[in-house]
């Protein structure tokens, strides 16, 4: 694009952001924040609903153990084959469908933490996921997402700062502030009826008695239009998106065009900070697979968003992260799959990560170390995790994280997970 | 100021007043000075006119339909027409509901339904390994249910058999009483359960017809406990595995007392948050309830096993709970929802919520407390409570606005486009309500949706509602019948576009995007 395109683009949003700020909608940024961030990073989450099994995509191969609890749904030892675990170092292995981020974790921005979770004990995936997107493990009391509060203190205040693809409101988008939204598939690149003129003007007619109505209508027709017209440039157009797009929304396939619809509009909105983007299909309590297989198949999928988000956020200071709300049991259940457990994986990636290696505390597989002798233990609370990204990613002080996650102490035994 | 010097200058008037005031107004609407001091307070308001009616229909239904609106208008008394869907809505969730015939599973008996589980984990066990269950083929069946259902789509189907009863429900008046059918939805939303939480799934519609619509309008106390014993809340919330914590109960090492169904009890289904319970109280209600759990062989899916229920006395909220003999304990736990069920603060909260989803998002508070008023002389009565709220001026004004929620949009446009057996429609609706954040039924957590406009009421929400009107509109025949209802500026921008758009743009009017 050249510059004059560029400086055009950006001039006609911020006409758009005009109209927006003075919609019923904008707020103020929150003004406790007076020590103004001072890194520019973006952080992107993915969030995978119904727990996905870490332990399958992190293999844990040095422990002797792991084979023996999962005889029918581990992953081999490390032989240098396609057919084993890609291994890491002694300790670990990347499952072999995650092959595509091998080098992301020799180049040293890719990082993961074994042992992560939610302090709540709850094995029910919807408090687990309410407790992940409020940041309030063990309350169940109506709240805003964490990602919204967290709008309210990047950037200055007008416009969206968060943007979500792929569900129609998710929680930890919600509340108080105007956050951008964005349909799943190629839903995100429909600018619908009101795209037409003509349907404009006549619509505009029969909200002709009620102005609130008329500018609610012309302000999310031209949101629309401005997402629709973002996501249709000719590079989106690829065979790759339309099958992505044909196997269906919240599916792990249907993630990699979310991440892409994701990656273009905050390359081209940089008042976006924070994004969001979600898959489901991780529930595997039956036949899993192995190397190969469902979650194999999922898992791959996965790996091939984060390349593409890796494309899109590969400034100093972006991070994206992947969590699920809990993990599964470490052993294989049976019926050939894993049921729901506690810890869990997390993966961090982005050039400030401290990469090429694992964080935190890991104390194998043996039955003491586990949690109630099943799953893996929660050695650090996610929002200790979260905590560090806000601060080394988006800039924010140490003493504001309690205006995020209210209560929560800074976890310094994952200080260096950010190269400083 | 001329009528202050009226009143100064003419005792019997202040006397009047003075009566009038003393019985909070009810009754003394005759006079000519209540009537115009009172327009909001008296129970002898009568609204009248195509505002008003436009208003009950709105409000009562999910929207006009052809032969109800006929039936409105030619009745001529809206406030009396309002009462009687009242009574009829009352007398319909007394009889069983008619259920469309591919749709009677949901309401088959509860033994029958786990067994309907019970296959579907066995079917699903005996998958051989790496077979990916084909579930696009489910998918496509939805809202299609002529052939019987696999083992292995055993929940699914009947998830999507009770949405479907949802859309039949509130689109036909011939399938549910059109208030009972609004009564229903407000009753599940308050005691929300999961329908796509694993084991809730195949409890959804029968939870909705024998907890929701059965005690819509009876006595609180009574649908406060139908929901705590049946198969769907306890799964939801986790009381079935609620048990003693105390030492020496045998195979329960690694079980003990679970809090949630209880603190949600307390906080959301009936005291309200600031309801005046502390920690302690949810902790001696969840002990006072350990040993609730689900039967999957008795008739109502419930049982209380006292061998998993925490012996001693109990208190709550101040309230002393004697230690239960040996097949009493379930009578603590039935005590102690009545208590919670008829306590002040619950009458409070559910005239709140109901005044919230029939009137304004902010009720005016002298409806609300005329209405918990008679919420606690009647112990609880909830046809009593909303009869003073539709007798009440409130309900009738017409500056108590409200905006559909999209489950509201969906259903309207069923009733405005007069199709309520079109299964095509149904899905339109029922993917519209699902794509704007509203998918029915299928709220994760116990608080329910919101059905307040600062939810609803976005920019880009906006544009999608109307993509979905003019779209399942297309090629509608028109309603004459409705346009008497709408303002002038939505007649002239209806009557602007060619006859196949028009019901598009009614049903995208304000008149029916708000209600």
């Amino acid at each position: 694009m050249s510059m004059k395109a560029e400086s055009m683009l950006s001039n006609r949003r911020q006409a758009i952001f005009q109209t927006l700020s003075m919609g019923a909608f904008a707020l103020p940024a929150i003004s406790a924040f007076a020590d103004a961030p001072t890194s520019s990073g973006r952080m992107v989450l993915v969030f995978l609903r119904g727990a996905y099994d870490g332990l399958s995509m992190l293999v844990p191969h040095g422990d002797e153990r792991y084979s023996q609890i999962r005889p029918n749904i581990g992953i081999p030892k490390p032989d240098g084959s396609s057919k084993t675990a890609l291994a890491l170092d002694a300790t670990f292995g990347l499952h072999p469908a995650c092959a595509p981020l091998l080098p992301l974790w020799q180049q040293g921005v890719l990082a993961a933490i074994p042992c992560a979770g939610s302090p709540d004990a709850s094995r029910s995936h919807f408090d687990a996921q309410y407790h992940w997107e409020t940041g309030k493990p063990g309350s169940s009391s109506p709240s805003s997402g964490w990602l919204n509060v967290l709008s309210g203190m990047v950037g200055n205040g007008h416009g969206h700062h968060a943007l979500g693809v792929g569900e129609s409101s998710p929680r930890i988008l919600s509340g108080p502030r105007p956050v951008q939204l964005v349909g799943n598939g190629l839903s995100a690149t429909r600018a619908g009826t009101l795209a037409e003129s003509k349907t404009r003007e006549a619509v505009l007619q029969l909200y002709a008695g009620n102005e609130k109505m008329a500018n609610a209508m012309m302000e999310g027709a031209s949101n629309r239009m401005s997402t629709a017209a973002s996501l249709k440039a000719p590079s989106m157009a690829s065979s790759n998106e339309l099958q992505a797009a044909n196997n269906g929304a919240g599916s792990p396939q249907g993630l990699s065009l979310d991440a892409k619809h994701l990656g273009t509009l905050m390359q081209q909105n940089r008042e976006l900070r924070l994004g969001f983007l979600s898959s489901g299909g991780w529930d595997t309590h039956i036949n899993q697979g192995n190397v190969t297989g469902l979650l194999a198949n999922n898992l791959n999928n996965l790996a091939n968003s984060l390349i593409q988000l890796r494309a899109a956020f590969n400034e100093p200071n972006d991070v994206v992260i992947v969590a699920s709300e809990f993990g599964r049991t470490c052993a294989e259940n049976g019926t050939r799959g894993t049921d729901h457990g506690h810890g869990n994986v997390m993966w961090l990636l982005g050039n400030r990560v401290q990469g090429g290696k694992w964080h935190g505390r890991w104390e194998g597989l043996a039955q003491n170390q586990l949690n109630e002798g099943r799953d893996l233990p929660v050695h650090h609370d996610f929002r200790g995790v979260f905590a560090q990204a806000l601060v080394a990613s988006l800039g924010l002080t140490k003493g504001s994280i309690a205006n995020v996650f209210p209560g929560f102490q800074w976890d310094a035994s994952l200080d260096g997970i950010f190269k400083a | 100021m001329k009528q202050k010097t009226n009143f100064n200058g003419s005792k019997p008037w202040v006397l009047v007043l003075g009566f009038c005031l003393l019985l909070g107004l009810v009754g003394c609407a005759q006079s000519p000075v209540s009537k115009t001091i009172s327009a909001i307070e008296s129970s002898n308001f009568e609204p009248k006119g195509p505002v008003a009616e436009w208003r009950a229909i709105n409000r009562l239904t999910y929207g006009p339909t052809p032969s109800l609106l006929a039936e409105l208008k030619s009745n001529a008394q809206p406030k009396e027409w309002a009462l009687n869907q009242l009574d009829a809505a009352r007398k319909a969730s007394l009889e069983a509901p008619k259920l469309p015939s591919d749709l009677a599973s949901i309401n088959d008996s509860l033994p029958l339904i786990f067994d309907g589980a019970r296959s579907e984990r066995e079917a699903r066990a005996a998958v051989p390994a790496g077979t990916r269950l084909n579930e696009l083929v489910a998918n496509e069946r939805r809202f299609n249910f002529q052939e019987p259902s696999e083992a292995l789509f055993y929940n699914r189907t009947q998830v999507n058999k009770a949405i479907a009863w949802r859309l039949a429900s509130c689109s036909s008046d011939d399938v549910e009483q059109p208030l009972l059918a609004r009564m229903t939805e407000f009753w599940f939303n308050h005691f929300n359960v999961y329908q796509l939480k694993g084991s809730v799934r195949p409890f959804a519609g029968h939870y909705a017809i024998h907890v929701a619509r059965a005690h819509a309008l009876g006595k609180f106390e009574d649908l406060v406990l139908a929901s705590a014993k049946h198969p769907a809340m306890l799964y939801y919330l986790d009381q079935w595995l609620s048990v003693s914590p105390q030492p020496g109960r045998a195979g329960q090492s690694s079980r003990g007392l679970n809090e949630n169904y209880a603190r949600e009890l307390m906080e959301l289904h009936t005291l309200g948050v600031h309801g005046g319970y502390t920690q302690d109280d949810v902790r001696e209600l969840a002990r006072v309830l350990t040993g609730w759990t689900v039967s999957p062989r008795s008739e109502d899916g419930f049982q209380f096993v006292m061998r998993l229920h925490e012996s001693g006395n109990k208190t709550i909220m101040g309230q002393s709970i004697p230690s239960s003999a040996q097949f009493t304990g379930v009578k603590e736990g039935e005590q102690a929802i009545r208590f919670l069920a008829n306590h002040p603060s619950t009458a409070q909260r559910i005239s709140l919520r109901l005044a919230e989803y029939f009137v304004a998002d902010l009720p005016p508070q002298a409806l609300v407390d005329q209405m918990a008023k008679t919420f606690l002389a009647t112990g609880g009565d909830i046809y009593q409570v909303m009869k003073v709220m539709l007798s009440h001026a409130a309900f009738w004004d017409p500056e108590n606005k409200l905006y559909r929620t999209p489950y509201d949009f969906a259903c309207a446009s069923l009733r405005v486009l007069n199709v309520p057996q079109d299964r095509t429609k149904w899905l339109q609706a029922f993917g519209y309500s699902f794509v704007a954040g509203q998918g029915i039924q299928n709220w994760q957590t116990p608080d329910g949706y919101a059905f307040n406009a600062s939810t609803w009421f976005t920019p880009e929400a906006l544009t999608r509602r109307i993509d979905f009107a003019l779209t399942i509109a297309r090629n509608a025949p028109e309603r004459s019948d409705l346009y008497p209802y709408l303002s002038d500026a939505t007649t002239k921008a209806v009557m602007k576009q060619p006859p196949q758009q028009r019901m598009g743009f009614v049903l995208g009017s304000s008149e029916l995007v708000f209600k």
